[in-house]
């Protein structure tokens, strides 16, 4: 396993441990290869607590995360070098296009690599690739940032942290703002980027839609503990979610309407609106 | 010549950010008295751009806005703020005060309310919202979903006729953002005017009237019952249908819907 956290809580100094964003005696694991992982719950039940765990920003007050074999608890240790653990899990703050800065979008895409020690000319090679893997051609290389989309913003942004090659990428929150397309685009972009270099990726999201139709494992924090960890099928079972503050996915309704006013059994755990089209045939055509 | 106007009339608006591509083209809108108005758009269609000029804060390169009958000018941007306030997408980007009490009162100090008169609209409105025991508490100690309700109280504080709320709850979690789309229904029956920016259709569908924003020009303008006899119009906006009328269209067009499908199907989509 590549982050192992033990038993960890946090929280922030000058308020106890139930207070918003803390989180408390969380255990889980983390593999380093091929993982899609969501992290869902009510807004301060401690989503970007737990995520800033995973590369060290911050130190629990209480347990362990071990990540890639080294282990942070609440003091710092001389041996580990935190930048690396920094560089190895990516993590992608909400409203990253906030703190794009450079005056090309190459020189900020590179910006990152060379803060590491990378060489100039090895930088821009890593930029390039970077590029790519977020689907933007080379004519964007020479573009000012503060002149792209929201979602182009938001792309050159995650290509910056894509181009220090971390083994795990966290995102905070990629989609919310982008209208209905720009967030399939961005899934499928994860999507894309997970099977063509195999790195586990964790999003911190409140829609369930995509929760359901992109992703194959879900954390749900509650009020700072872990109340969940599974599979998205297993989640949506589990009756009266709005205890945990969520939602059901809007396949899942639309079919238990269907099926409570029609009275006829239709299998409702479809993760997109094409199986839900063909579980409705299923059960009406003779 | 005796002319009627809406509460607000918006007439061939056109703004531009750098004299090279029209951000708003040639817009015409209005809005009645007490009407709730959402408008969609796809993302850079120019629906944060709209928002910002009715208030003032862009100048619009060409057109007009009328407010309750004050045309919008450097002049008056003072008084069409009295009648119009502004919630943003990000609460964090809102507050300016040490205490919830500060921001409540950063409005009314602006427009130079009288101590005394202050106090008692800072309790009365934390009480509208429901933040009652929060007005010695630091914002940054509060959910995404209370510091939204602070800024309305702040708002509300003000008196304006109308409030827009610009993707207001497109960072909030479901439960708050339930939360926040039931307060703001009671505002409106209390006669608030409402223009609501949205990504979200089914937050959309508690609007009167539906605004389709497409490259910065208005496309369509009508009830979501309309609307969505025409799904093709939404597909060239960019936009999306709900889910229960995505499904709807698909089995029509595969010669497999029902009467009481269709029924079921439309009901859940169009929220009626």
């Amino acid at each position: 396993m590549a982050i192992r956290f033990r038993q960890v809580s946090y929280a922030y100094p000058g308020y106890g441990l139930g207070n918003y964003d803390a989180i408390k005696d969380i255990t889980l694991d983390i593999a380093a290869k091929g993982e899609f992982i969501a992290l869902v719950g009510q807004t301060g039940s401690g989503k970007s607590t737990l995520a800033q765990h995973m590369n060290a920003l911050i130190f629990p007050t209480e347990g362990t995360v071990e990540i890639f074999g080294k282990t942070v608890g609440p003091k710092r240790d001389r041996n580990i070098k935190y930048n690396e653990l920094r560089r190895q899990v990516g993590l992608v703050f909400q409203f990253p296009e906030y703190q794009l800065f450079e005056e090309t979008v190459e020189k900020d895409i590179m910006f990152g690599p060379m803060n590491f020690g990378v060489p100039e000319e090895e930088a821009r090679t890593m930029a390039w690739n970077a590029l790519g893997l977020v689907g933007l051609g080379p004519t964007y290389l020479k573009r000012n940032p503060l002149n792209l989309s929201g979602g182009e913003k938001k792309r050159v942004s995650i290509a910056g942290i894509l181009a220090m090659d971390p083994q795990i990428l966290v995102l905070d929150e990629p989609t919310s703002g982008l209208d209905p397309r720009g967030k399939a685009t961005m899934m499928d972009l994860f999507r894309s980027i997970r099977e063509k270099t195999g790195k586990t990726i964790v999003v911190i999201t409140h829609d369930m839609d995509l929760v359901y139709e992109y992703m194959d494992r879900v954390l749900v924090l509650d009020k700072g503990t872990l109340a969940f960890d599974g599979t998205p099928d297993e989640l949506f079972h589990m009756p009266r979610l709005d205890r945990l503050h969520l939602d059901y996915p809007a396949t899942i309704r639309v079919l238990s309407a269907v099926a409570k006013d029609l009275g006829i059994a239709i299998d409702v755990y479809q993760k997109d609106v094409a199986s839900a089209v063909s579980a409705i045939q299923k059960a009406v055509r003779p | 010549m005796v002319m009627l106007l809406s509460f607000l009339e918006i007439r061939n608006l056109s703004f531009s950010y750098n004299q090279k591509r029209m951000v708003l083209k040639h817009v015409d809108l209005a809005v009645e008295r007490g009407e709730w108005i959402a408008v969609l758009g796809h993302n850079g269609s120019g629906k944060s751009t709209l928002a910002k000029t009715i208030v003032g804060l862009l100048r619009p390169a060409e057109g007009t806005i009328t407010v309750d009958g004050i045309t919008l000018s450097d002049e008056t941007a003072y008084d069409v703020r009295r009648k119009v306030g502004i919630v943003f997408q990000n609460p964090d980007n809102q507050f300016v005060g040490v205490t919830v009490k500060d921001d409540i009162a950063f409005g009314m100090e602006n427009l130079s309310v009288p101590k005394e008169e202050m106090l008692q609209k800072i309790a009365f409105y934390a009480e509208k919202v429901g933040m009652a025991d929060y007005l010695d508490k630091e914002p940054s100690a509060l959910s995404g979903g209370q510091k939204q309700r602070i800024a309305i109280a702040g708002i509300l504080a003000m008196k304006t006729d109308m409030i827009i709320f610009d993707e207001a709850t497109s960072m909030l979690d479901p439960t708050s953002r339930r939360e926040l789309m039931d307060y703001i229904k009671t505002l409106h029956q209390e006669g608030l005017t409402i223009l609501m920016i949205t990504h979200d259709i089914e937050e959309a569908l508690m609007a009167d009237r539906l605004v389709v924003l497409k490259d910065g020009a208005v496309f369509a303008d009508d009830t979501a019952e309309h609307l969505f006899q025409r799904p093709e119009a939404f597909r060239e906006a960019y936009l999306e249908l709900p889910s229960a009328l995505r499904i709807y269209y698909e089995l029509e067009a595969a010669g497999d819907m029902t009467p009481p499908l269709a029924t079921t199907l439309w009901r859940f989509g169009s929220g009626k």
